[in-house]
């Protein structure tokens, strides 16, 4: 496969805003001349249910979705959902995933008729996913994004730390100007803003394990 | 991406979804008409023609279901404007019966129906092959395999139906319509809307008998010219010459063909299909002429493979053709590039790159004990509250369960797994109907507002008018929330936000006789059980319209309205753990603590429906402080 070209799996529960993500970079790469793809799941499955979307980038790339272990990166918005699409990732792949865990109703159901069980942690879902690779960061993207000043922007958060790895193709700029175009207007501030923490928040948890932009 | 690029004027480039791309290509064409009833993975389609409706003069409806929409298509086509609609595999058997004689009559403005099939039943009852319609309708079928491919072979399509006088439908698959990818915007050229002069010989789209006949020797001589033009069309291309081996494609497995190719490092020869019916036939001998092998790549059934299999037979005799028949791919399910690179490497005799089954086998041990997270319905989903309040009144009172299409068809999966029969839209009545004559147990219908009008009328009525005993709820959210939150006919507006008069549920069931209806607001949750109760109880046909608005629906005006979506929590010193508001009630907003085990409500999920509280023994469940 061609150097230039990225792939990141793109996971979290439905009502997450992973549609916006991926409309964000594309837009931004359509604006810079790069080609990009994506996969997406609509419908159904957003009821509350585990989503995602292949978010592709690259000039010979036909495919929406990625290969099984071709994944230069899982982007999870919920850490059940990174292991959830464990096989998706290239081995020794970088993993971004948020914090949050929403627990799955069936779980808790269990949960309620056994007393001797306990939620699947970040810690576990990090232990597991360490056995595939060793570069996996977690971002507490709920935290972030309400310092940021809206706990919705947890989207634009983890963007924000994915966009600081050297592998990844679209300009800072690009993907700014490409934000202030995607979000409600009186929005804008705010997502720029929880971008930026994004990125702090990666230099502390993802810039220790993998390479980063200066 | 969205509604901005879809009206921002050309020379550009934007990233757009294909249903997006498709929307832009339809306006660059200067359609006038554009009707279509909403279905995954189509919905976008009428979503963004409505979103950006204010920037444009084409008329348009969101229609009551398929049907409508094609007919209100071909009426306007037969006037003489350009018009569209959309609709995914099962609206297309709706609208089917008018499709069919449509061909024979054939249009004057351009026509196009876009019809998206589900390969993997993501969202759909069954995994249909729609290609079946363009041969058996002798209507010519294009299929874009990504946004840019689409949106010029609607523009194409148009023309083409234009030139041949009749409808064009376009056949996608979920991975192209939901498919995302960098498009080039034309310059915006339109018209302006005006009224056409009906100018056509008396009965000239009226089809039957004598006229029927005539129209189908017209329309095998259209299907020839169709033919001989699709030999010659850039909308089948071949890529790549000089090997061996050939691959014959289209739609979604062209992209899944040509990774695999790359992954495997093999450069064949392939051949695109754009053109999907009538089959470019002798350009597919042509090609069959020149490989050794030829591998099929297509989902579903093996419909290029049995058309090339027979152009073979007199084009290359010897030529090895590579598709299910052999074994090599399966009839069922969606593809994807590791499908294709297995085929591939079996039928080659190559090695994959990455031991795919060794990576499954390693994930499958990773996932041990990790819970599956279905569908499931909303915080705040009125839906919940209805199915919770039911299930208390029918306990221990044997039934059946006849549900519809929608959100409350989730009711079957975990974790309430509750529903006994679900075929198609409006399917509840006239199953229910059937199931009253034959089963000893008390028999219940389920549907929504939306598959109401869609199609469950005629089942009413029929149930009415034979005096058939069971209960029917409808659950009257006041949109087609599965798709989205559309407008339907219990709606004061319409597609672009325009008003329209609404449909009053009450009225039309009295209309027809029935006087025995119960209206329960589900919120009310403990209150509306015994309703539920002597409702059921009582000989039907009898009805119970469970009322609230979709909790997305509601959350979206209170915003707009600027007003806050309220949370509850847990009072956890009153909390004695019953689990009242967990068991059967299963609100993703609701898990509990690791800690003490008691419940927790989380604050970004809930939308303060208030039923848990209302179920809650100790009155442990509250309003958030500081809200």
């Amino acid at each position: 496969m061609a150097s230039d070209e990225f792939s990141v799996y793109m996971s979290g529960v439905g009502g997450q805003g992973l549609v916006l993500l991926s409309n964000v970079m594309g837009s931004a790469c359509a604006s810079v001349g790069i080609q990009a793809i994506t996969g997406e799941q609509h419908g159904l499955s957003q009821r509350s249910g585990s989503i995602n979307i292949h978010m592709r980038i690259g000039e010979q790339i036909r495919s929406p979705l990625i290969p099984i272990a071709g994944a230069d990166a899982i982007l999870a918005l919920e850490a059940l959902e990174a292991l959830r699409y464990v096989e998706y990732l290239k081995p020794g792949g970088v993993v971004v995933m948020n914090k949050r865990i929403q627990h799955p109703i069936i779980e808790t159901i269990g949960h309620m008729k056994d007393k001797a069980t306990r939620y699947m942690s970040v810690e576990e879902v990090k232990a597991r996913l360490s056995e595939v690779t060793d570069k996996v960061a977690v971002v507490d993207a709920l935290e972030i994004a309400k310092k940021a000043g809206n706990p919705l922007t947890e989207n634009i958060v983890m963007l924000g730390a994915l966009s600081t790895l050297e592998a990844f193709p679209i300009p800072e700029e690009a993907l700014k100007k490409s934000i202030a175009e995607n979000v409600p207007k009186k929005a804008v501030d705010v997502n720029l803003r929880a971008f930026d923490l994004g990125k702090q928040a990666a230099f502390e948890t993802l810039c220790n394990i993998v390479k980063c932009k200066k | 991406m969205g509604s901005a690029d879809v009206v921002r004027d050309g020379p550009a480039k934007a990233f757009m979804l294909c249903n997006e791309a498709i929307v832009r290509g339809a306006i660059e064409a200067d359609v006038k008409v554009v009707s279509a009833y909403p279905g995954s993975p189509t919905t976008e389609i009428l979503d963004t023609f409505s979103g950006v409706k204010s920037n444009f003069d084409y008329r348009m409806e969101i229609s009551s279901n398929e049907k409508v929409a094609l007919e209100t298509c071909a009426g306007a086509a037969m006037v003489g404007h350009r018009s569209i609609s959309s609709m995914k595999s099962v609206g297309m058997n709706v609208a089917s019966d008018s499709f069919f004689s449509l061909s024979y009559t054939g249009v004057k403005g351009g026509m196009v129906i876009v019809m998206a099939d589900d390969p993997q039943a993501h969202s759909s009852q069954t995994e249909q092959d729609g290609r079946a319609f363009g041969p058996s309708a002798y209507v010519p079928m294009l299929e874009p395999s990504n946004p840019a491919e689409a949106k010029r072979m609607v523009k194409l399509a148009f023309d083409l139906s234009e030139k041949h006088g009749v409808p064009v439908l376009m056949r996608t698959t979920t991975r192209v319509n939901h498919q995302s990818g960098i498009v080039e915007l034309d310059k915006i050229v339109r018209k302006p809307f005006e009224k056409l002069d009906w100018s056509h010989a008396p009965a000239r789209f009226t089809t039957v008998a004598d006229t029927a006949r005539k129209f189908k020797l017209q329309l095998l001589e259209r299907t020839k010219r169709l033919e001989e033009e699709f030999n010659s069309s850039d909308l089948n291309r071949v890529e790549g010459t000089g090997s061996e081996v050939g691959i014959v494609t289209s739609g979604a497995g062209y992209n899944y063909a040509v990774e695999a190719a790359r992954i495997l490092g093999i450069k064949p020869s392939i051949l695109k299909l754009g053109t999907t019916y009538p089959l470019p036939k002798r350009l597919i001998a042509d090609f069959l002429k020149k490989v050794k092998t030829v591998i099929v790549v297509e989902e579903l059934s093996p419909y290029l493979e049995l058309h090339v299999t027979a152009i073979a037979k007199d084009a290359n005799p010897s030529v090895k053709i590579i598709g299910k028949w052999t074994g090599h791919f399966s009839e069922a399910f969606e593809y994807n590039t590791n499908i294709v690179v297995d085929a591939f490497a079996k039928a080659l005799g190559l090695r994959t790159p990455v031991d795919y089954d060794a990576v499954m086998a390693k994930a499958e041990e990773l996932k041990k004990g990790l819970s599956d997270r279905p569908p499931t319905f909303c915080p705040g989903c009125p839906h919940r509250a209805t199915l919770w309040a039911l299930l208390q009144a029918t306990k221990g009172m044997k039934h059946i369960l006849s549900t519809d299409i929608g959100c409350y068809s989730m009711s079957f999966l975990e974790p309430l797994n509750y529903g006994d029969s679900m075929l198609s839209m409006g399917a509840c009545m006239g199953v229910a109907a059937g199931m009253q004559y034959a089963a000893k147990e008390k028999v219940i219908a389920m549907v929504g507002d939306s598959t109401f009008y869609h199609a469950a009328l005629p089942g009413l009525v029929n149930a009415i008018h034979h005096n058939d005993d069971f209960t029917l709820i409808i659950l009257d959210n006041e949109v087609t929330a599965m798709t989205g939150q559309q407008p339907n006919p219990g709606s004061d507006y319409n597609a672009g936000g325009q008003p329209a008069k609404r449909i009053v549920l009450e009225d039309v069931i009295r209309g027809m006789g029935i006087t025995d209806i119960t209206v329960i607001d589900p919120y009310q949750a403990k209150a509306v059980v015994q309703p539920i109760k002597e409702a059921l109880a009582r000989k039907g046909p009898n009805i119970i319209i469970s009322r609230r608005a979709c909790a997305l629906y509601a959350d979206r005006n209170k915003r707009k309205r600027g007003e806050a979506i309220l949370s509850n929590k847990v009072d956890k010193d009153v909390c004695k753990k019953p689990y009242a508001c967990i068991r059967s009630f299963n609100c993703p907003a609701i898990s509990i603590d690791d800690d003490d085990r008691k419940a927790t409500i989380s604050k970004e999920l809930c939308d303060r429906c208030d039923v848990c509280a209302k179920l809650c023994p100790f009155g442990s469940i509250k309003l958030r402080e500081g809200e």
